[in-house]
């Protein structure tokens, strides 16, 4: 694989700071969560190593990124520096003159909110009391401005319900374009409440079952790169192939789950630059005190991530035996991390073996 | 409003030019978000659409530089520029009319 001369995009967790604790938040209790947020004028400096680095978009998360009082000042810099921008939010701390201020700028390619539920009831349970009134009336600010909005679903035990409403609420009564889903993964805050927040093999089944389904009748407007629904779609995938007599899936067989150091790089909040905002123990140096360019090109860590996918599953104690091997990617390496402490390794979580073993089940009618 | 010189074409300042290892670069107008794919001679005329110098002078530039160029060239760099033109890369400088 040729190596980009910079990053493409950089996502920059902007702060540690959220008004909200919910309760599978991937942040809070990781290594990005540092206690103190970088000053505004370290982060416009940034900007402009990024601008000569020609990296085209910076995708603004957090904790939660309105939180800072300068997230305006923040945006100017992004546009003064050539770059568009994504902002990824809860959405509750958008105002009418936020929202205007981002349509005005013309660069914004999209601005994703979490929804977990068609109603109060079912949204606030893991993200807090009041959290689903304000965070609708940010979504209707954003499309009031004609801002290029999304959802994100994150799947948990408690809103496995209300998929069917989640789906008609959004598609139909906020006519969205479409929404994308995940699931509780054991990261963050998730992992001391797993138990109650993340899938049994039972529910994930269901899920999976149900999203496909919703998927296909709003004509694939629900979408996934993890979870339930994206899970489906690969385990549908490798069950299949292997059905069919084929040997092999193209590139499957070894740690290939993940393109970290493609195109990609991220900053915690404290301007510490790593890999993926979920992966964030893995530190690379500190902006303005390191050059970009130099870190993507040379840096040890990241030509380790990025040598990944050459190492083949069958290295792999948890792998022998398995009959999906040859169609297996790993899936991703943060949850590998979070999971058994290592990041070049396959990821339990995402096992198809384990799973059919806890007694989870890919249904015929489920296959596209 | 008058151009200033219609000869020297002047690179849209808020496009990026994105170059890689290997020869292809991208002009990315973060305005639109549109992108156009240039090879290396389209990224040796992109650097110097600096409104200063005339197509003779970029295209003698080029044959001093590179190798095996056409007899075309000019009329290539011609179909080269109208192309970044209509995509809104390049303008030329208009000429500020004086007020009373």
């Amino acid at each position: 694989m040729r190596l980009m001369n910079t990053p493409r995009e950089v996502d920059l967790c902007v702060t540690t700071r959220c008004n909200l604790r919910c309760k599978y938040c991937s942040h809070f209790s990781s290594a990005s969560d540092v206690g103190k947020d970088l000053p505004t004028e370290e982060w416009l400096k940034f900007f402009e190593e990024l601008n000569r680095c020609s990296v085209l978009k910076a995708c603004i998360g957090g904790g939660e990124p309105l939180c800072r009082e300068d997230f305006p000042e923040l945006v100017e810099g992004i546009l003064k520096n050539k770059m568009r921008y994504d902002i990824m939010t809860n959405g509750t701390l958008i105002t009418d003159e936020l929202a205007s201020f981002l349509a005005s700028t013309k660069r914004c390619d999209s601005i994703q909110v979490s929804i977990d539920g068609s109603n109060s009831a079912v949204h606030d349970t893991c993200r807090g009391e009041g959290s689903f009134v304000k965070a609708i009336a940010g979504l209707k600010l954003l499309q009031k401005y004609s801002l290029p909005v999304t959802v994100r679903v994150t799947v948990h035990k408690d809103n496995l319900a209300d998929l069917d409403n989640i789906a008609e609420f959004l598609l139909e009564e906020m006519k969205l374009p479409g929404f994308s889903t995940n699931s509780a993964s054991y990261m963050g805050l998730c992992r001391q409440n797993a138990e109650q927040l993340m899938l049994a093999p039972e529910e994930r089944s269901f899920a999976m079952r149900k999203l496909l389904d919703l998927s296909q009748k709003y004509n694939n407007r629900i979408t996934a790169q993890a979870g339930p629904l994206s899970e489906a779609y690969e385990w549908l995938q490798m069950t299949d192939a292997r059905r069919k007599g084929q040997k092999s899936i193209q590139d499957r067989g070894f740690l290939s789950g993940c393109g970290v150091g493609g195109d990609k790089l991220a900053v915690r909040p404290d301007g510490t630059i790593v890999p993926c905002f979920q992966l964030p123990h893995i530190e690379l140096g500190r902006i303005n005190q390191v050059e970009l360019k130099d870190v993507w090109q040379n840096h040890p860590e990241l030509k380790r991530l990025r040598e990944r996918n050459n190492i083949p599953l069958s290295d792999f104690e948890f792998c022998r035996g398995c009959e999906y091997i040859n169609f297996c990617t790993g899936n991703c390496p943060a949850l590998a991390y979070t999971i058994c402490g290592d990041e070049n390794h396959p990821s339990p979580d995402a096992c198809l073996k384990r799973f059919l073993e806890a007694g989870g089940r890919l249904l015929e009618k489920c296959q596209k | 409003m008058e151009i200033k010189d219609k000869n020297k074409p002047i690179a849209n300042p808020s496009v990026v030019l994105r170059e890689e290892f290997d020869d292809w670069a991208i002009l990315f107008d973060p305005d639109t978000a549109e992108g156009f794919a240039v090879d290396p001679v389209g990224v040796f005329i992109w650097k110097r659409l600096d409104g200063r110098h005339t197509a003779e002078e970029i295209v003698a530039e080029l044959r001093k530089n590179c190798k095996n160029v056409p007899d075309e060239a000019l009329t290539h760099y011609n179909e080269f520029i109208a192309e970044l033109i209509k995509r809104g890369l390049v303008g030329k400088e208009i000429k500020k009319e004086k007020t009373a």
